[in-house]
């Protein structure tokens, strides 16, 4: 079953007046006119259309007007079909003639397609599709005595479809190829960044849960934080406590001067001094102040009390 | 034939990279986050593992202090010790003030949380002494 046969096949020939009657949102084959293509016959000592294919514009490269072309190739016996097409020319004829870009299915050259007819095939008022050489070429009308007009109703279409670069003229291929491939290394690069940086979170991660299991810490930062605060507030009260005691027991005391009592309760340490006049006690007062001591004074029974806070 | 623009894919491709460049954002500044957290745990951690060691580790406390109060200068005071699972209260009725100095000095210069304490004079060279460490 050929399902190419099912869609409508039109002629694509740059100058003819008459618009294409197209049936709308209906699939379409176009066979282009030799007036959209350069075709050369040519015998190269290579075997396959893909070795061909490199070397095609070279071989155009002194046949053909400035422009941005494509190149295609197929096998008949042992000669090669070369082409060169201008896809946006093509493009642009197939949209001036009234077809939906869109809706082409297959592209196909008149060479490939239409090299079977009988010598010459009208075409338009003008122009006639002739046969020499084994290539076909549009020539005016009054050039060949033929009666019969080509019919694309009833031909089957080869396998040699092309496919037209809509947007070759923007960017080709080279350079998209290039593009995409500084994108895909830049990408690559900013990828294994992310790996690499993924690994390492993760790697911190497994050091903090070693570090909670080394050192026995609870399960969440608040319980470590509220234990280290307690523990905290413990050695700055005991280092006060041994620094007023050392500070307390260097005091110079006059002979009859004695320290009676030390007391700590409460985090307050009571000093109970013996043998202090009032009035006496400044030179203590004094010394304990230097140190940056604070602390509440007063008498009892004779005795000078002394409280400091740790 | 209905392709797609190739500056359609050049925006997506560049959009990928966008994205990519927010995901790399998004998990530096993870990083810089983890990175500073292991440094604020790791300080509390030491730290908080020397305070328990020093004022909480109970089985180092009790072996110091017995080694203080075999000292031949201290154990003469007769000192009556009453550990408790929480705290250790040492008390003494009358001691002479060399014991004192010795145990006072052995004790003050260890890393004990003392949490009360009273020392009276009793005369010239005797006071009494009492002392509460917790753990």
């Amino acid at each position: 079953m050929n399902f190419k046969s099912k869609h409508q096949t039109i002629f694509l020939d740059p100058n003819s007046q008459v618009a294409l009657s197209l049936q709308a949102k209906e699939k379409l084959n176009v066979v282009l006119s030799p007036s959209l293509y350069w075709v050369q016959r040519v015998s190269l000592p290579v075997k396959y259309v893909r070795d061909v294919k490199k070397l095609l514009p070279s071989l155009f490269e002194d046949i053909l007007p400035e422009g941005s072309y494509s190149y295609s190739a197929y096998k008949s016996d042992d000669e090669f079909y070369i082409f060169a097409y201008e896809d946006k020319v093509i493009l642009d004829t197939l949209t001036k003639q009234g077809a939906n870009v869109a809706l082409v299915a297959n592209v196909y050259f008149a060479q490939s397609e239409l090299s079977g007819i009988s010598q010459s095939k009208i075409v338009s008022q003008e122009e006639s599709l002739y046969l020499k050489d084994g290539l076909l070429t549009m020539v005016p009308r009054s050039w060949v005595e033929s009666n019969e007009t080509l019919n694309l109703k009833d031909i089957e279409l080869s396998k040699h479809s092309i496919t037209l670069q809509q947007f070759g003229h923007i960017v080709d291929n080279k350079s998209l190829y290039k593009i995409a491939a500084v994108v895909l290394v830049i990408s690559l690069l900013i990828l294994s960044e992310y790996i690499i940086t993924s690994q390492k979170v993760s790697d911190i991660q497994n050091a903090k849960e070693k570090l909670f299991t080394k050192y026995k810490l609870k399960s969440t930062m608040f319980q470590n934080e509220a234990m280290f605060k307690k523990y905290n507030f413990i050695h700055t009260k005991q280092m006060n406590l041994r620094k007023t005691v050392a500070t307390l027991l260097a005091l110079k005391l006059n002979s009859n001067e004695k320290i009676s009592i030390l007391e700590l309760k409460n985090a307050r340490l009571n000093v109970v001094f013996s043998g202090v006049s009032k009035g006496q006690e400044f030179r203590i007062k004094k010394a304990l102040k230097l140190k940056g001591i604070a602390f509440k004074d007063s008498f009892k029974a004779g005795s000078w009390h002394l409280e400091i806070v740790l | 034939m209905n392709r797609i623009n190739p500056l359609y894919v050049g925006l997506l491709l560049i959009l990928f990279v966008v994205f990519l460049a927010f995901r790399l954002g998004s998990i530096k500044s993870d990083l810089v986050e983890a990175k500073e957290e292991y440094a604020k745990i790791s300080k509390l951690a030491v730290n908080l593992s020397a305070l328990k060691s020093t004022y909480a580790d109970r089985k180092k406390l009790t072996n110091s202090l017995r080694r203080i109060l075999a000292l031949s200068a201290v154990r003469q005071a007769n000192i009556i010790k009453n550990e408790k699972k929480s705290n250790v209260k040492l008390s003494s009725q009358s001691m002479d003030k060399k014991a004192l100095n010795v145990l006072m000095g052995k004790l003050l210069n260890s890393s004990y949380n003392i949490t009360s304490m009273k020392i009276k004079k009793l005369s010239k060279d005797r006071v009494s002494f009492k002392m509460e460490i917790k753990w």
